[in-house]
């Protein structure tokens, strides 16, 4: 970390290594680290090595999702809806919209795109294939959706499906291993003007259907390691991007006031505290609840996550769905999200966790209590605020120890529940169903040793399962609301995780060559290069200067 | 002819251990590759993607015997598979793009550096207790004792960012197009300096004294005494009588040298951000991309036998003893 402050600060100081690119081509980020990219712009295949412009810029979806309004922004559809039983979902597909080759797109190229996805398993990291039962053409230009039992929650998938050309892909004999290199879709950046594996330029498409983009062209560039990055966001030598900065108001601000902007609004998913409920004590509520006491949150934003943050709330939701926050339920769980060692140290007697003769608590039947902490080796973030919370544990007499291991282990271990305590994330859903879900439904539990990727903490509460499947079936933000706040209320209750802190989304911009980014007073979109299919909305409205 | 017999049997077996180690090596690891890209998108992705992501992935369930004779009929047919990292890349294709910077690289770097030491080892056991005999190995050891990641860092710091005389990183510059071209050929030159001369400072000092070892031993011999007295020149002695002798030794060793080409990159290539094989290695293990650390493996190994096995050939041609 000094080391690449030494190399920040002198590269503003001689401005050295800049390179100043041609008027009207941005720069942007590619979250991937690289040395060297390879030729791959297939829009389904999203685990895989593809290219940014695949689902950033080149392929478009029925609609667009603000994280920040949690609105839907109607685009390769114009308008939705459910039908009364919410069995069906049907998109009306907007008109004179073309493929950059110079075909029409219709609901047809919807239709076969959803085909293509059941017949390739690999390809449906979505899992329409769970509700899904048929996809079908009704008139010209309505695709309905015919689910198998009510589902509501498919909107959000559904609408942000990359769409793909049928009249290119029913050729394509494997859409899996499928490199598109030479892309037909009807986004605004298509063309693939030069490919080399240390960088690749995107020209605009002048036939999209909203009029050619203001922006000439997308240019990306390969950098092997994140301090890399760093530098060139000081250098200006990127327009836009999605990393993690540190002490970004010197560093990166600093380096020039006028125009470098960052805008780390709190709407990823929460970061938890998890505690392993299969693991007694930490099944009991009054245990989970005396460790939330005992952890200073202010501390641990400030230290760890140079307060980019604030500590969350006992809903657990991050800033993302404000909307959705209950004050009552809030209040309900304030006193076990506040710090307080006195009463936490209480609880922890009453559930029969008690200090021993060496001043160390034990479980209730007597056996010692050495929890260890499970961190992930390089989230040295995370890292850090282990080291707070395990000073506050201990200052309660629990005897925690921190255990850094390799992330994959760390990964392991967390999905087949084999720890006791542990850091962790969340679901960055687009409402609070699929991040409580995964926190608290039944369905979610599986025994240890089994692989679940968001029940780290095998924690069901069959009360709240009926919740989840009125969820399903109603589409009523007024009932929604009703029902969130149920679920909310259940979690201020039943503390099945201990919250820690909403997740920051990353995101800078220099603004000396072009302007129209969204932030704080114009949240039009998130700042985030790196979440699709929103970055559509920014480079649509990018202006070079 | 029956040693070079012994010797390739020798060779299939270690051919045999290290490609069932390179299968081995990377399932003792914790994780499976599909957990290790779920988490690398940190809840971006659906919990339902898991299975989805092993099914493309082609990870299976079989049981492990059966998983090892698949991966040792393919690597047969030279099918590496797919990696998962750089997915759906083969991993052929991947490695076929590292490998050509890493032998360029390392390959340059390893022969200038046996050249130079060989020749100044020479040079100083000739004039034993001269000034370049004084100060050359010394030198040269304290250089070799440095860590080399300490010694590539100050280098790139200093004559990359402070000075800005090399480039920072890459292979050659972004905005050119690989080929023979000029301007190509001299970005290339440009940033092959700085990672290949801080493996030359390492490693010639290693050369430079085993060279000078062998070369005072081999002035003692009669032979070179008698051609003395024959009154031959001094540089005929040198290079047809002394050096010629005395390489044998440090040739053995080139040959090891050349085959570790391919692995021992590692630090140099992260450091200076090389487009090569060590980079590759270091994505792979963190990506738990299976595939991809197998073919890294197998390149090693295979480059290490492949060069024992050229030296063993020229030991028979070099020295006839050995073909009793």
């Amino acid at each position: 970390m000094v080391l690449l402050l030494a190399f920040a600060v002198s590269a503003v100081a001689c401005g050295g290594g800049h390179t100043q690119g041609e008027p009207g081509v941005i720069e942007i980020g590619e979250a991937n680290q690289t040395s060297a990219f390879t030729r791959n712009f297939n829009p389904l295949l999203e685990v895989g090595d593809v290219r940014w412009p695949s689902r950033g810029a080149m392929y478009e979806t029925l609609l667009i999702f603000n994280p920040l309004s949690g609105d839907f922004v109607p685009w390769l559809a114009e308008s939705y809806r459910f039908s009364d039983d919410y069995m069906r979902l049907e998109f009306k597909v907007r008109h004179g919209v073309t493929w950059s080759d110079g075909q029409p797109f219709t609901a047809r190229d919807v239709v076969f795109t959803f085909e293509l996805l059941k017949k390739n398993a690999a390809l449906d990291l979505r899992g329409f294939g769970q509700y899904l039962n048929k996809v079908r053409l009704v008139g010209d230009d309505v695709v309905a959706f015919d689910f198998a039992r009510p589902f509501v929650p498919g909107l959000e998938d559904i609408s942000i499906q990359p769409i793909v050309p049928e009249h290119i892909w029913k050729d394509v004999a494997d859409p899996v291993s499928f490199a598109n290199e030479n892309p037909v879709g009807t986004g605004p950046f298509m063309e693939v003007t030069s490919f080399r594996p240390q960088a690749y330029r995107i020209e605009r498409n002048l036939r999209y259907w909203k009029g050619p983009p203001a922006v000439k062209a997308l240019h990306f560039r390969a950098y092997p390691a994140n301090d890399q990055t760093i530098l060139a966001i000081i250098n200006d030598d990127l327009d836009w991007a999605g990393d993690f900065i540190p002490a970004v108001e010197r560093i990166f601000v600093g380096s020039d006031p006028a125009h470098h902007r960052y805008w780390f609004p709190a709407i990823d998913a929460t970061v938890m505290l998890f505690a392993n409920t299969t693991v007694p004590p930490f099944g009991d509520v009054r245990v989970r609840k005396a460790l939330s006491m005992a952890i200073d949150r202010k501390r641990v934003v400030m230290v760890a996550m140079h307060n980019y943050t604030h500590p969350a709330d006992a809903t657990a939701l991050s800033d993302a769905h404000d909307r959705f926050r209950d004050p009552a339920a809030v209040a309900a769980g304030q006193s076990w999200m506040q710090y307080d060692p006195e009463r936490a140290g209480q609880l922890l007697d009453e559930a029969g966790v008690t200090r021993g003769k060496d001043g160390w608590r034990r479980a209730p039947d007597g056996t010692p209590l050495r929890p260890a902490l499970l961190v992930a080796v390089g989230y040295s973030d995370w890292i850090v605020a282990t080291q707070v919370i395990v000073r506050g544990l201990r200052k309660v007499g629990i005897d925690a120890s921190i255990s850094t291991i390799d992330m994959n282990a760390w990964t392991e271990k967390m999905e087949k529940g084999e720890f006791v305590l542990s850091m962790g994330g969340t679901v960055a859903s687009y409402s609070p169903y699929g991040f409580y879900k995964g926190l608290m439904s039944t369905t979610t539990v599986k025994p240890v040793g089994e692989d679940v990727p968001d029940n780290f903490h095998r924690f069901g509460l069959a009360a709240a399962d009926p919740i989840f499947a009125k969820l399903e079936s109603t589409a009523d933000p007024q009932r929604q609301m009703e029902l969130f706040h149920a679920l909310e209320a259940m979690f201020a209750e039943h503390a099945p995780a201990i919250p820690l802190f909403p997740g920051p989304l990353w995101g800078s911009f220099t603004d000396k060559r072009f302007t129209g980014f969204p932030d704080a007073q114009n949240p039009y979109a998130s700042l985030s290069p790196n979440i699709f299919p929103q970055t559509l909305l920014v480079l649509t409205r990018l202006v070079p200067r | 002819m029956r040693f070079l017999l012994r010797r390739f049997g020798f060779y299939l077996t270690a051919a045999w251990a290290s490609v069932t180690l390179a299968f081995v090596i990377p399932r003792l690891m914790p994780g499976d590759p599909a957990t290790a890209m779920f988490a690398r998108f940190r809840g971006r992705l659906k919990p339902q993607a898991l299975d989805s992501l092993r099914a493309a992935l082609g990870f299976t369930h079989a049981p492990v015997w059966k998983q090892y004779f698949q991966y040792l009929s393919h690597a047969l047919r030279g099918d590496l598979g797919v990696s998962i990292g750089y997915y759906p890349a083969t991993v052929g294709s991947v490695i076929a793009q590292a490998l050509v910077w890493t032998l360029f690289l390392t390959g340059l770097a390893v022969v200038f550096s046996f050249v130079l030491g060989t020749l100044l080892g020479l040079a100083s056991a000739w004039k034993r207790g001269g000034w370049l005999d004084g100060v050359a190995p010394p030198l040269l050891t304290l250089l070799g004792a440095f860590p080399y990641f300490w010694l590539a860092m100050a280098v790139l710091f200093l004559f990359g960012f402070q000075l800005g005389w090399f480039p920072l990183r890459h292979a050659y510059d972004d905005q050119l197009t690989p080929g023979l071209n000029l301007p190509f050929l001299i970005s290339v030159s440009q940033h092959v300096v700085l990672p290949a001369l801080t493996v030359v400072v390492v490693t010639v000092g290693g050369w430079m004294l085993s060279m000078r070892s062998t070369v005072i031993n081999v002035m003692a011999e009669d032979y070179v005494l008698f051609a003395h007295a024959k009154g031959l020149p001094e540089m005929r002695i040198v290079f047809h009588y002394v050096a010629r002798n005395a390489l044998l030794p440090n040739l053995a060793g080139f040959g090891m040298a050349l085959g570790f080409v391919l692995s021992g990159s590692l630090l140099t290539e992260i450091i200076f951000s090389y487009p090569g094989q060590g980079y590759l290695l270091i994505r792979a293990v963190k990506s738990l991309d299976y595939p991809l650390i197998q073919g890294l493996f197998l390149t090693t190994t295979f480059s290490v036998l492949g060069a024992n096995l050229l030296v063993d050939a020229a030991h028979v041609w070099l020295d006839p003893r050995t073909r009793g």
